[in-house]
Formats: C-alpha cells, sequence, structure tokens
C-alpha cells in the first residue's frame, strides 16, 4: 500500500523526474491524500539526497537534479492541496531563494516544498538571487514574507542587506524575515533585525505559521 | 629581459603572496563594490598591498583580477561599468610598477584568472566556448599589461579549470599555473562538482599546465594530506595556497583566526613533501608572508 511512497522517494534519490512526475500523477489517480505523498514520499526522497550531499556521497550536479525532480512533482501536486489549506494561501505568501553568490539550493528547497505543502502560497526565486530581487518579488505577488537561505559565511551578510532594503523601502511593517542555513542561528537573526530562524523545513512551517498567526 | 618562472621553480621553492580581496576589505572595500575596480579607481590601494607582499618577502605577487573576466564582471551592477580588458591591462600595469619600484629583484607577475562564477550543465548553461572566449580575452589583456605568468585559481569545475588553461593558451605561451578548490568530505576531497585531487591534478597535468595544485577554501592542515595525494599523482610541479582557518562571524563580518606560526609550521611541511610553489588565500596578509619567508629562508 505505501509502495507508492518507496517509489516516489527512491524517484527523488535517483534523480529521475519523469519518474517523479508520473508518480506524482499516479498518487492523484490512485486518490492518496496530497499532504501524505508529499511528505511521506517525495520529501523523504529529497531529505535523503540532501544527507547524500551533506556526506559529500552527490555533488552539486546530482544534487541540482534531484531538486529539479523535486520540483516536477510538486508541480503537479500542488495544484491538488487540499482547499481548507488555500485559506491560508489567500492571506499569506512568501518569497523565498537563497541568497547572491550561493548556489546552495536543497534546504531552500525543502522549506519552499513544506511551506507550499502547508498551504502557503510559495515564489521560488532559486539560488543566488541578488538582494533587490528579494523585495521586488515580494511587492509584486504583494507577500508577507521573504524567507532567505545562506550557506557561507561569505555570503550571510546578504540576509542583513535585504532587511535593510526592506526597511529602506518602508516595508518593514507588511514584510516579515526569515532566515536559514548552516552558519545561521536565532543569534544572526536577531543581529539583523529579522523575525526568526529556523534549522530546519519543519521548523521554518513552524516558525511561519507562528509568526502568520501572531500578525 | 623577461625573467623565466618555469626555470625558476626549477631551481628553488617559489613563494607567492597572500590574499588581495581580505586585504582590500580591511583597506575600507565594501560588498557593494568589485574588488576589481580599486585597480582603476584606487590604485594606489592595491599597490600599497603588492608592495606589503613584495616587501614581505613574496617573489610572486598576483594581479587584483580574480573576478576580472567578461562573464564575472557582467553579474554586477559596478561590474557591468567596467571594461574587462582595462580593467585586466590596468591591474597588470600597477601591479609591474610596484615590481619596478620595488628594491628587490627577481619578481614575477602573475596574471590573476577566478572562475566566470557561471556553471555548466547540468547545474547552469555555460557552454565551454564562452567560458574559453572569456579566458582567453582576459589573459590577453593581462599579457599587454606585463605578466610573466598565469595563475589560475579557486577552480570549483575541472571543465572549467581546463578551458581557463586553453583559453590562456590561445592568448599567450607564458606559463600556466592551475590551482583547484576543494571541500573536505566525509570520504575525501572534493570539488563543488565532485572532482577528486587526483583526478583534477592528472587531466591539468596531461593538459600541460605548468604548475597544478589547490587554494582557498580549507586551512593549511587540511592542505598537508591534499599535497600528499596530488604529489602521489602527478610529477608536474605543485603549488598551494589555503586560507588563514576558516572564517568566523563577527559583526556581519568574516574573521579568520589562524596565527602566522601556525600557517607557515603548516606550509614548510607541505614544502617537505615536495611543493614548488607556496603562498596564501583568504584572511592571510604580509604577516602570513613575511613568517613563511623566514622559514623558507632557514630552512625549517
Amino acid at each position: 500500500m505505501n509502495d507508492l511512497y518507496e517509489e516516489c522517494a527512491k524517484a527523488i534519490i535517483d534523480l529521475d523526474g519523469d519518474r517523479a512526475e508520473e508518480l506524482a500523477r499516479r498518487s492523484i489517480d490512485e486518490e492518496r491524500p496530497v499532504l501524505e505523498t508529499i511528505e511521506k514520499g517525495f520529501v523523504r526522497g529529497i531529505r535523503e539526497v540532501g544527507r547524500l550531499w551533506e556526506e559529500g556521497e552527490i555533488f552539486l550536479p546530482e544534487l541540482v537534479v534531484g531538486a529539479e525532480a523535486m520540483k516536477r512533482a510538486m508541480a503537479v501536486l500542488e495544484p491538488r492541496i487540499a482547499a481548507g489549506k488555500k485559506e491560508l494561501a489567500d492571506t499569506h505568501r512568501v518569497v523565498i531563494g537563497t541568497i547572491q553568490g550561493d548556489i546552495h539550493d536543497i534546504g531552500k528547497t525543502l522549506v519552499a516544498t513544506m511551506l507550499s505543502a502547508n498551504g502557503f502560497e510559495v515564489h521560488d526565486l532559486g539560488a543566488d538571487v541578488p538582494i533587490g530581487r528579494f523585495v521586488e518579488e515580494a511587492i509584486a505577488s504583494n507577500a508577507d514574507f521573504i524567507a532567505i537561505s545562506a550557506l557561507l559565511t561569505t555570503t550571510m551578510p546578504g540576509q542583513k542587506r535585504v532587511v535593510e532594503e526592506i526597511e529602506k523601502r518602508a516595508m518593514r511593517d507588511k514584510v516579515r524575515v526569515v532566515v536559514g542555513g548552516a552558519p545561521c542561528s536565532s543569534e544572526w537573526a536577531a543581529e539583523i533585525g529579522a523575525d526568526g530562524y529556523a534549522g530546519d523545513a519543519v521548523s521554518a512551517v513552524n516558525l511561519v505559521k507562528q509568526l502568520a498567526t501572531a500578525s | 629581459m623577461s625573467l623565466d618562472f618555469t626555470e625558476a621553480i626549477e631551481r628553488k621553492v617559489m613563494l607567492f603572496d597572500g590574499g588581495m580581496g581580505t586585504m582590500l576589505i580591511a583597506k575600507g572595500l565594501t560588498d557593494r563594490e568589485v574588488p576589481e575596480g580599486w585597480n582603476i579607481e584606487r590604485p594606489e590601494e592595491v599597490k600599497a598591498v603588492h608592495s606589503a607582499y613584495i616587501e614581505a618577502g613574496a617573489e610572486v605577487i598576483q594581479t587584483n583580477t580574480f573576478g576580472a573576466n567578461r562573464i564575472k564582471l557582467a553579474a554586477s551592477e559596478e561590474g557591468r561599468s567596467l571594461d574587462p580588458s582595462e580593467v585586466n591591462e590596468r591591474a597588470a600595469a600597477i601591479a609591474r610598477e610596484t615590481i619596478d619600484e620595488s628594491s628587490r629583484s627577481g619578481i614575477f607577475l602573475a596574471g590573476d584568472v577566478g572562475p566566470t562564477g557561471l556553471f555548466f550543465p547540468p547545474v547552469g548553461n555555460l557552454t565551454p566556448g564562452e567560458a574559453r572566449n572569456a579566458f582567453k580575452e582576459q589573459a590577453s589583456a593581462l599579457e599587454r599589461g606585463g605578466v610573466d605568468l598565469f595563475l589560475v585559481e579557486t577552480m570549483y569545475d575541472v571543465r572549467e579549470a581546463l578551458e581557463a588553461l586553453r583559453g590562456i593558451r590561445e592568448a599567450s605561451d607564458k606559463p600556466v599555473v592551475v590551482e583547484l578548490t576543494f571541500e573536505r568530505k566525509p570520504r575525501g576531497f572534493f570539488t563543488l562538482f565532485g572532482d577528486t585531487p587526483s583526478e583534477g591534478a592528472s587531466r591539468l597535468a596531461s593538459e600541460g599546465a605548468d604548475m597544478v595544485g589547490s587554494n582557498c577554501t580549507i586551512a593549511s592542515a587540511d592542505m598537508i594530506e591534499l599535497a600528499r595525494i596530488m604529489r602521489a599523482e602527478i610529477d608536474t610541479p605543485l603549488i598551494f595556497q589555503p586560507n588563514a582557518g576558516k572564517p568566523e562571524m563577527e559583526h556581519g563580518k568574516a574573521v579568520y583566526r589562524q596565527r602566522p606560526e601556525e600557517f607557515a609550521a603548516d606550509m614548510m611541511e607541505i614544502v617537505r613533501i615536495g611543493a614548488n610553489a607556496v603562498g596564501g588565500c583568504c584572511g592571510t596578509s604580509p604577516e602570513f608572508i613575511r613568517m613563511l619567508h623566514e622559514h623558507l629562508v632557514h630552512g625549517h
């Protein structure tokens, strides 16, 4: 019964985008709960890809192809996310990306996937995103959250510059900024004037939910 | 008369200089500027860094042109306002002036060549031809500015390093040094694209690089192990330029905490393993090069 989820995870680990898309369609045909397919299937796969990358078992080219496979599955599943959850999307939109100069995509993609699976409308700008683009996309999509990933000590200062840019444009009361990535911490978030830090995709969803209900 | 770098490395271990970018940041370069812009706007500051390295004992100084290829410059607003040929030629010319003004003789000038910042598939859409042309253009300008050799550095994809080597060869017959940058993973050393030190070194050597090695990202202690791997793999001359330890964040700025003594001691171990040239990368300053110079002179 749960073999399908195993296959979903495996398609991502095998970096097979065609297969991932096909399995996503099959899960819809079989009327599986969409969230369950995402969390028990594809997300497990992309987590494993992330682990293999951390361990040095796979490298950037494989990581990118794995993330692409994940995105293809999500493109099929996203429109099916339960209508009830859609209410969140009506009120909360998240612009997310990895900061300029940094090409680490996987953690950010995982957070974007989980946010989207939990009903947020997510605009994923990808990696190596310029400071100004975060802000421009937030304006264009009327987002109330900007989530910024930075995996390098050398690119972390970019997170601070996004906060500064938002302040400069007098948008600080409209937009919450959350940060993540290996070298970041709650202290770092506080230092740069961000609204919060999360260490993994699940806490990122909790953080954004918390901030959303507090508003 | 042009000095012959390839003869020099047969005779002795050559001392290269240390970090440029981190030195310019210390002089007030902001993260909104590209370091290469200072070759034109504040050449006296760039010359001061070159001069400090020469005084510290460096025998090879590197031009301030790490990000001065056309593709990399196009990635930033300030970079787009700069003419790639002019930046490279100026950078080489001011470094050459510094050498000429110095009281020391026998200093070589290396034209510094860094990555394009774009990626080959499947990560990006960079083509080998685009990369090679950008490097060729940069090398031609550096050559006009008067470099003695080329130093391709911080390459994280062997394919791009090879295109840099080929592009430079199309523009010049001066020696070419190529350094890859590795991360330490649980299974060993790998570039971002998964190349190992053995594969990388042997591919670059068989493509005719005059000197091969590694720089940046890892600290001197890890570089010792990397040096052993490369020395076991190829007979080509080797060079190593590690960072001054791992950067730590302090008030939004990267801080390098390694002491010059520890760095120099590790580098001497790398020399004993068989390196033909040593120097520093991010976070290393003239103090590191001075300390290493003293160790090299006294042979311990």
